[in-house]
């Protein structure tokens, strides 16, 4: 068995492989495999707007739309503040969308069987730590604009920096919150590239161990994968709200103004169990 | 399975840009990955989820509004039971004014008509009685007569002769007297 195994000549690697360069830009086998999952998504997102916009209904755009309708909701019961939740949105959707189609793309046969010069022609979008890398930059990031566009530019240092001297627990505090920051970065990059990357190792390794088998073993780890697919990418989403809900919230509204006061109460109470939720998640 | 194990090692060997270069991170990679998904989510966030959320509120418009003509309709229905039962109640009270009323005309209807029995069947019996007596009278009369012309013809048939009418009438009388 062993013989065979490495006989099979088992190709995995942590990095993307580039396949070829357009220019200066070098195209990777999750490049190609994300933009198949891109466009995959356009088109099953416009089918299902296109439908809705028409009025006419079947099985799949009812799910699809029943799906959204949840996530909505889900999105206002999170952040609280109806108006925020529809301007973050947008970026959360879009985040569970790609997700989970790039995800699900990437259990498809061929994927890391097929190989270029070696390297296999396909490789799952979120199995690149790019990818996911940058998708964590852009919820933090995001999730820092709305903490600005709440508290203010200073009001949101505030949060971080605060006097040692006259208040020193406050600053161990915010200088815990600054690293959890950098923290929440590094987790929500790492935990989609290992569950996917760790799921294209997984059906490679069990494909070669079952050998003349694997048409019979393998289509249960695929199930499994999709399974873990849809809760990456429902997680990569509800973190996603709960870091901006998290930012966005004021603790005993000290640097809250006046004017959204009304907002910043609503938050508070509505984002009073989002740690708890964020630490179960994570 | 030496050449699986030996993967992880090979690569941080080959990699010269440090931990994110042995784990692939690439800035030019990062960047183009962040640019092309902040594109969709402009793509989306115009076009598609714009159409769909509208279609969540007009269909929430919609439950709320079924919710409201829900409630309103509850609430007319148990106007409508209340106005019902005071109907009801009503109709009950009109109906058993109704049947003491009619009970009460009954019974003052049967007395009267017994009372109106009575009289006309007091009146027959009175009408009776005083045709009896009028009959009884009147055949007293005839046989006064008879008998007073059969004692007319007795007597004319003993003596022989006849008499005056004026002897006749004393004669008969004085028989008569006797007779009784």
């Amino acid at each position: 068995m062993i013989h065979s195994f490495a006989a099979l000549d088992l190709h995995i690697s942590l990095a993307a492989e580039t396949i070829f360069h357009v220019g200066p830009i070098a195209v990777t086998n999750s490049m190609i495999l994300g933009a198949f999952g891109a466009v995959v998504m356009l088109a099953i997102l416009f089918y299902v707007a296109g439908k809705v916009k028409k009025g006419s209904y079947n099985r799949f755009v009812g799910l699809v739309q029943w799906m959204f309708e949840g996530f909505l909701k889900s999105t206002e019961d999170i952040i609280g503040d109806k108006k925020l939740a529809r301007k973050i949105f947008p970026l959360a959707m879009t985040i569970f969308f790609t997700v989970l189609i790039t995800y699900w793309v990437s259990i498809l046969p061929g994927v890391g069987s097929i190989t270029v010069g070696g390297a296999p022609l396909f490789r799952g979008l979120p199995a690149d730590l790019n990818f996911t890398f940058a998708l964590a930059i852009i919820t933090i990031v995001a999730s820092q604009l709305y903490a600005v566009q709440r508290h203010g530019f200073f009001g949101n240092i505030g949060r971080y920096a605060k006097n040692p001297f006259t208040n020193p627990i406050g600053a161990f505090e915010g200088l815990l919150e600054f690293i959890g920051e950098f923290s929440r970065l590094v987790a929500l990059s790492l935990r989609l590239f290992g569950n996917a990357f760790a799921g294209e190792v997984l059906l490679l390794v069990i494909a070669v161990l079952t050998s003349y088998f694997s048409s019979v073993v393998l289509p249960f780890f695929m199930a499994f994968e999709l399974f873990i697919g849809f809760i990456q990418a429902y997680v990569f989403f509800v973190l996603t709200l709960i870091f901006t809900s998290l930012a966005v919230a004021t603790h005993g509204g000290d640097h809250a103004s006046d004017d959204s006061a009304h907002n910043t109460t609503s938050i508070d109470h509505s984002s009073a169990d989002t740690p708890t939720r964020a630490a179960q998640l994570e | 399975m030496e050449y699986v194990l030996t993967q992880f090692a090979s690569t941080e060997s080959t990699s010269d840009g440090g931990i994110f270069g042995a784990l692939g991170i690439d800035i030019t990679m990062l960047v183009l990955q962040a640019i092309a998904f902040l594109i969709l989510v402009v793509l989306l966030g115009k076009f598609v989820y714009p159409v769909l959320i509208k279609a969540v509120d007009d269909r929430q418009e919609k439950i709320e509004e079924s919710v409201k003509a829900a409630q309103a309709a509850e609430e007319k229905a148990e106007s409508a039971q209340e106005n019902i039962a005071a109907l009801l109640k009503e109709a009950r009270k009109e109906a058993k004014e109704i049947v003491t009323t009619a009970k009460d005309e009954a019974t003052a209807m049967v007395e009267a008509s017994d009372k109106k029995a009575k009289q006309r069947s007091e009146k027959i019996v009175a009408d009776a009685h005083e045709q009896i007596e009028k009959d009884v009278i009147a055949a007293r009369k005839a046989l006064h007569n008879d008998t007073i012309e059969l004692v007319a013809l007795a007597t004319e048939k003993v003596i022989g002769k006849t008499m005056s009418s004026n002897v006749d009438d004393k004669v008969i009388a004085a028989a008569v007297k006797e007779a009784n």
